[in-house]
């Protein structure tokens, strides 16, 4: 029947494309939403409760955690160490996976194996990466061995010095993501066309004005990539916290938010209070990112 | 069955004594679980958010279980065979077998270290022990061992605790009750001045400080290597001596204190725990009453992990070894003496602290080691820590 809306074009394919979309799309939104999404919801409310892990009664807490770890010195520790692990981290593994990824944007047997050579910490669990680090960096470990034998009286506490321990699971921490992002790069400098190199080199572009001028713009989103998810390593630093230092040495000199978090979730039994700071932190992350990619991606080149 | 593993509690141990105290009580079955690392506790907690908690847990601190009832109390009567049936109550009840006194810590020492300083015979007041030190550094050798890197920062606490029994808990074994209630805080002057005692060692360089980023394995490794004279540790070292002797001697005294009483702190407890929700509590309490009383699961325990049992009457093997013999005539001389002390931060139940305030204490006790936090300043954190919990 003409005119019926059965058979208007625009809304059959409409009605087409959304029964097709959620064919696709609920199993996977289904579970987002159970697996991600409720968990989330629910972290934010238990921010407003008194929960413990062991009284029965849990009654609301309105603002009360929040307003509490605004006021705890610790907290304000746990986000600093948070902030410098999450800005180093963003930093050295960004500006040297570029420069690897550079030298090694070559083709031959031996520049496809060092491309494997610099992912492997990055398949390594974050576990398995602090033991190791945890034997080098011990006092009579390897680390310090060596710097005996090129003179130093004594090696530095890399992990007992309350003023070193961060910088050395910042340290760390690099040394796995560092493949991650010569991967990423090297993806970047293959997608951008020879044929700009070309034109540029016969405009009389040396190396470095090619690089500012025709490589930089066009890796914008591997760079985008890459710093938002050096973003989110950092934030989320835990295990290798919890392997290495525990959040020593001393009171929470590398403890991070996440560590914290657990440290009142898990062995302190206060669920509320680690929700409040685990909701903190949900907002410090997308406020963060949402900025950081905002401004990435104007700068992104797309041809 | 909740169970962990150390280099003294290896798997087959476990393993041979379920199968024989199970043989002991028909009708139940044991699958067995093992903590992945010592921190039973907080592995305990991950099991019971998720509603799997163990039905016989070995070693977990009950606090927090116990109030939640979570946890199957033992009545008097399941508990007339024990030495000391109230130990580890909480409020009044007991919710984990009070099996085992392990003293935390004694002084560990290495005999040819002293011999080589001149040291001829153990210190048994403060100054003599801070005159031993003065000789061992003289000697190039560094006093202390301490401890506390990596996950085992529980390792820190060790030499602290030997201070604040002499200096605390002796004259007041209640001091832990007393903050809780809030009579007393860590400013406290006794409890000021004890810890001034550790800050004065790590300031007077007696204290080998790369110690505290070695993990808990490390620590006993260094000082089998000879990194330091002395090693303030739980009375489960001597059995791993006397399983594999160092290639030096070693010998043990209890903690110095001001007037040269021996003083010994000492937890009582450790035993295993019943979820008040097991499948057949009755039979649980039964295999959990029979763990400790089956004389040859205390043996081997007593053997691989220097445990005294407290079960009335039970008497160690005869052939344990020589530091174990040692260790345990300081400690029933302690018992006789009126001079075991609760553990500061180890003891449990009313009359320890909250489970949640023990990781703040470890960590601070490592500033203590480390001399970036005084006596002082030390206190002062504690008090702040602890009124963050209430």
């Amino acid at each position: 029947m003409p005119g019926s809306p059965r058979h208007h074009p625009l809304q059959g394919g409409w009605l087409r494309r959304a029964r097709e979309f959620s064919g696709f799309a609920l199993p996977g939104l289904f579970l987002y939403g159970v697996l991600v999404l409720v968990p989330i919801v629910w972290t934010i409310v238990l921010g407003f409760t008194d929960r413990t892990r062991f009284e029965p009664q849990t009654g609301w807490a309105g603002l009360g955690q929040f307003s509490r770890l605004f006021q705890d010195d610790q907290f304000w520790l746990v986000l600093k160490n948070t902030f410098v692990v999450t800005l180093i981290v963003v930093i050295v593994p960004n500006v040297l996976g570029l420069g690897i990824a550079l030298l090694l944007n070559r083709e031959s047997l031996l520049y496809r194996l060092l491309r494997s050579v610099f992912f492997t910490p990055v398949i390594l669990s974050g576990i398995v990466v602090s033991v190791i680090w945890q034997s080098l960096l011990r006092p009579d470990g390897v680390l310090n061995a060596i710097l005996v034998d090129l003179g130093v009286d004594s090696g530095p506490r890399w992990l007992s010095d309350p003023d070193l321990a961060l910088y050395s699971i910042s340290g760390i921490l690099c040394w796995q993501m560092l493949g991650f992002c010569v991967v990423v790069y090297i993806a970047g400098l293959n997608s951008v066309p020879k044929e700009l190199h070309e034109a540029a080199l016969m405009d009389g572009a040396g190396p470095l004005r090619r690089f500012r001028s025709v490589t930089w713009p066009m890796i914008a989103a591997s760079v985008t990539i890459n710093t938002v998810m050096l973003l989110i390593s950092g934030f989320k630093v835990y295990e290798h916290i919890l392997v290495l230092t525990n959040g020593g040495p001393g009171r929470n000199a590398t403890a991070s938010i996440a560590f914290d978090v657990i440290e009142k979730g898990v062995r302190g039994d206060r669920i509320g209070a680690a929700a409040a700071e685990a909701t903190i932190m949900l907002a410090i992350i997308v406020a963060i990112t949402g900025v950081v990619l905002r401004l990435l991606q104007r700068r992104e080149v797309h041809v | 069955m909740l169970t962990f593993e150390t280099p003294n509690l290896p798997a087959s141990l476990w393993d041979s004594a379920i199968a024989r105290v199970s043989a002991k009580v028909p009708g139940i079955k044991i699958k067995k679980l093992v903590t992945p690392n010592v921190d039973r506790t907080t592995y305990a907690k991950q099991l019971a958010s998720s509603g799997q908690l163990p039905d016989i847990m070995m070693a977990v601190n009950p606090q927090g279980f116990a109030e939640g009832g979570q946890l199957a109390e033992f009545t008097p009567e399941e508990l007339k065979d024990y030495a000391y049936p109230e130990s580890g109550a909480i409020n009044g009840k007991i919710y984990q077998l009070p099996t085992n006194a392990q003293p935390q810590s004694l002084l560990y020492y290495n005999k040819d270290d002293f011999a080589k300083a001149g040291i001829g015979k153990v210190p048994t007041t403060w100054a003599e022990f801070l005159d031993a030190c003065a000789k061992l550094k003289t000697a190039g050798i560094t006093p202390i061992a301490v401890g506390g890197g990596g996950q085992d920062t529980f390792a820190s606490m060790y030499a602290w605790a030997g201070v604040l029994a002499t200096d605390v808990f002796l004259q007041d074994p209640d001091f832990n009750k007393e903050i809780k209630s809030g009579a007393r805080n860590f400013t406290d002057p006794a409890f000021v001045k004890a810890t001034e005692k550790i800050a004065q060692l790590s300031k007077l360089g007696y204290l080998d400080k790369e110690g505290t980023s070695r993990s808990y394995a490390d620590h006993e490794k260094a000082f089998r290597a000879g990194s330091a004279a002395m090693y303030p540790m739980g009375s489960w070292f001597a059995t791993s001596v006397d399983n594999d002797k160092p290639p030096f001697g070693v010998g043990v005294f209890a903690w110095p204190s001001d007037d040269g009483k021996a003083v010994v702190p000492n937890l009582t407890g450790g035993g295993i725990s019943v979820s008040a929700k097991a499948e057949n509590l009755d039979l649980a309490k039964k295999f959990a009453l029979e763990w400790t009383k089956d004389k040859e699961t205390a043996d081997a325990f007593t053997k691989a992990d220097g445990t005294f049992n407290t079960v009335a009457g039970y008497k160690p093997p005869a052939d344990m070894g020589p530091l174990f013999q040692e260790t345990l005539a300081v400690y029933d001389k302690a018992v006789k003496d009126g001079t075991v002390t609760p553990a500061f931060s180890i003891e449990q139940g009313d009359n320890g602290l909250p489970a949640e305030f023990t990781v703040p204490i470890q960590q601070i006790a490592v500033e203590l080691l480390d001399g970036t936090s005084d006596a002082a300043t030390v206190a002062k954190k504690l008090n702040d820590e602890y009124a963050a919990l209430q």
